[in-house]
């Protein structure tokens, strides 16, 4: 499902991202991104929904190189991505039901299919009888809910997480780590950046790890070290 | 589909409640700069309703009377012939003509142009001078004229249309150039509300091109915001326009009877077609100012 190839990011001469970076994650896979901060997650995760392009290497997304995709398709290619992100990116003014509806608006789905699909996504997410909220009068872990409700309603083939319970207490990042492993076993990819030692120990998937940009540990069934 | 355009006008709505202010603003000098155009273009032509006779480079009219006979017409029209050194050409404008160019000449005096009809209107001889001419030659000719019982009177262009003709110019241009200046600043404007109605929105945008929507599809609402401000700011326009050209057709008979005024009224439908022209400018400009910002901003 995603293959990196020698992909190399840097932001300057002297700050290298992204080093060399090589490896291959299967469809349905649930792989953590580990690693202090700086130490190129994050920029991993740009690059795979095209928000970031490498100066070397390629970027395999669901058989396709998305390096030199022109710039059109992009919207395309994202159409099939979930993104999840440590401050929800959520919009403020809109209700639980309009945030997640948005995501396919923009994208042309027609309104009968958004008062069908919606609803069925927010009962999953557990956020069934709140669609009329809006986002200030949800907890933080309510809100990511809706964060990644909007992420799985087109029902992406790849989920990328950034940090998702980084902004959550224990128990309630739990109850996400819970979510994301439901949708996981629907047969979504996810790929997932955290700092969260105990939910990587708890989860027991596969880890790679990163430091200074430089992948340094890529191991099934792992821990977080 | 349904949905996309339903999606485009709320978001488009949207934005104009968002940004009042600065929507209210761009509207307003859209709105001055068009009715400056449109002032220009109706002045234009009603100073060409006052100079319509003189077209084509016509220098001297003979109104012949109601009463002539065709022998009495025949005798200018062969003296006429005879001067071509210094006549190149001349036409006969009879009474029908005579009577249309009374509608756009007498436009502002309805009265008087009731009272005329073929029987009692001048018809004219207009003589275009050869390049070149001394207008001397045409006066001594017009002195000849004048002696003839079936000639009312011999008018020059010179006498009538020189002060006209350098304020049409000189209104003309500078009105022109002023509309030009604040259209810009119009223009500008709207790109400046468009500019931070993006920036407003940024994290809306973000979102949008995260799951997947087109950049034609996050500019359109922009697109026609923008085009909005400049059709509105037309239409304030052209609100402006016919209050003026009311005010100005009424306020016209107050001025003295054959002082040349009555012409510069537009009765023929002229304003309605610059309104149209205003209108369609103001969505051009809004068009341009929001296209601009829409694909320059977007990357955000």
């Amino acid at each position: 499902m995603i293959r990196l190839e020698n992909v190399t990011k840097s932001y300057s001469t002297e700050v290298v991202a992204v080093r060399d970076a090589s490896f291959d994650v299967a469809k349905g896979e649930f792989v953590f991104l580990v690693g202090p901060s700086g130490s190129g997650k994050s920029t991993l995760l740009r690059m795979l929904n095209r928000q970031d392009r490498p100066e070397r290497g390629a970027v395999w997304v669901a058989g396709r190189n998305i390096v030199d995709m022109p710039p059109g398709r992009v919207p395309h290619l994202r159409r099939n991505i979930g993104n999840i992100f440590q401050d929800y990116k959520l919009l403020l003014e809109k209700s639980v039901f309009e945030n997640v509806a948005f995501a396919q608006e923009v994208i042309g789905r027609p309104s009968h299919v958004i008062n069908q699909q919606v609803p069925a996504v927010l009962e999953l997410v557990g956020l069934a009888g709140k669609e009329d909220r809006l986002p200030h009068q949800l907890s933080g872990g309510e809100q990511q809910r809706v964060s990644i409700a909007r992420a799985f309603v087109n029902r992406p083939l790849i989920l990328l997480a950034d940090e998702p319970t980084g902004n959550l207490d224990p128990g309630t990042g739990e109850g996400i780590m819970r979510l994301l492993d439901r949708i996981n076993k629907t047969g979504t990819t996810v790929v997932m950046a955290t700092h969260d030692q105990r939910i990587v120990n708890t989860m027991r998937k596969r880890v790679i790890q990163l430091d200074r940009g430089v992948i340094v540990r890529d191991q099934a069934r792992g821990v977080y070290e | 589909m349904w949905s996309r355009v339903r999606y485009t006008l709320r978001e488009t709505f949207d934005s104009f409640r968002r940004n009042a202010t600065l929507t209210v603003a761009a509207i307003i000098t859209a709105a001055i700069s068009l009715l400056g155009v449109g002032l220009t273009l109706l002045s234009q032509h009603a100073f060409d309703n006052l100079l319509s006779r003189w077209e084509g480079g016509v220098e001297m009219i003979v109104f012949m009377r109601p009463t002539t006979t065709p022998d009495q017409f025949d005798l200018v029209e062969r003296v006429l012939g005879e001067q071509t050194e210094f006549i190149e050409s001349f036409t006969f404008c009879d009474a029908t003509c005579s009577l249309a160019e009374a509608d756009r000449v007498l436009a502002g005096e309805p009265g008087v142009r009731d009272l005329l009809d073929e029987s009692n209107i001048t018809t004219q001889f207009k003589a275009v001078p050869t390049e070149g001419t001394d207008i001397d030659l045409l006066r001594q000719l017009s002195t000849a004229f004048e002696e003839l019982p079936s000639v009312y009177e011999v008018k020059f262009a010179e006498d009538q249309i020189s002060l006209i003709s350098q304020l049409q110019s000189f209104f003309g241009f500078r009105l022109l150039l002023l509309s030009g200046f604040l259209l810009f600043a119009a223009v500008l404007l709207i790109w400046n509300t468009i500019r931070t109605a993006i920036f407003a929105r940024r994290r809306e945008i973000e979102v949008m091109k995260l799951v997947g929507a087109t950049d034609w599809f996050i500019r359109i609402p922009f697109m026609l915001e923008g085009l909005l401000h400049g059709i509105i700011g037309g239409a304030v326009a052209s609100v402006g326009l016919w209050a003026w050209n009311s005010q100005w057709t009424s306020g016209v008979k107050e001025f003295p009877a054959n002082s040349g005024f009555a012409a510069l009224v537009v009765v023929d439908g002229y304003d309605q077609t610059v309104m149209l022209i205003m209108v369609v400018i103001g969505a051009l400009a809004g068009a341009i100012g929001s296209g601009i910002a829409a694909s320059r901003f977007l990357d955000i």
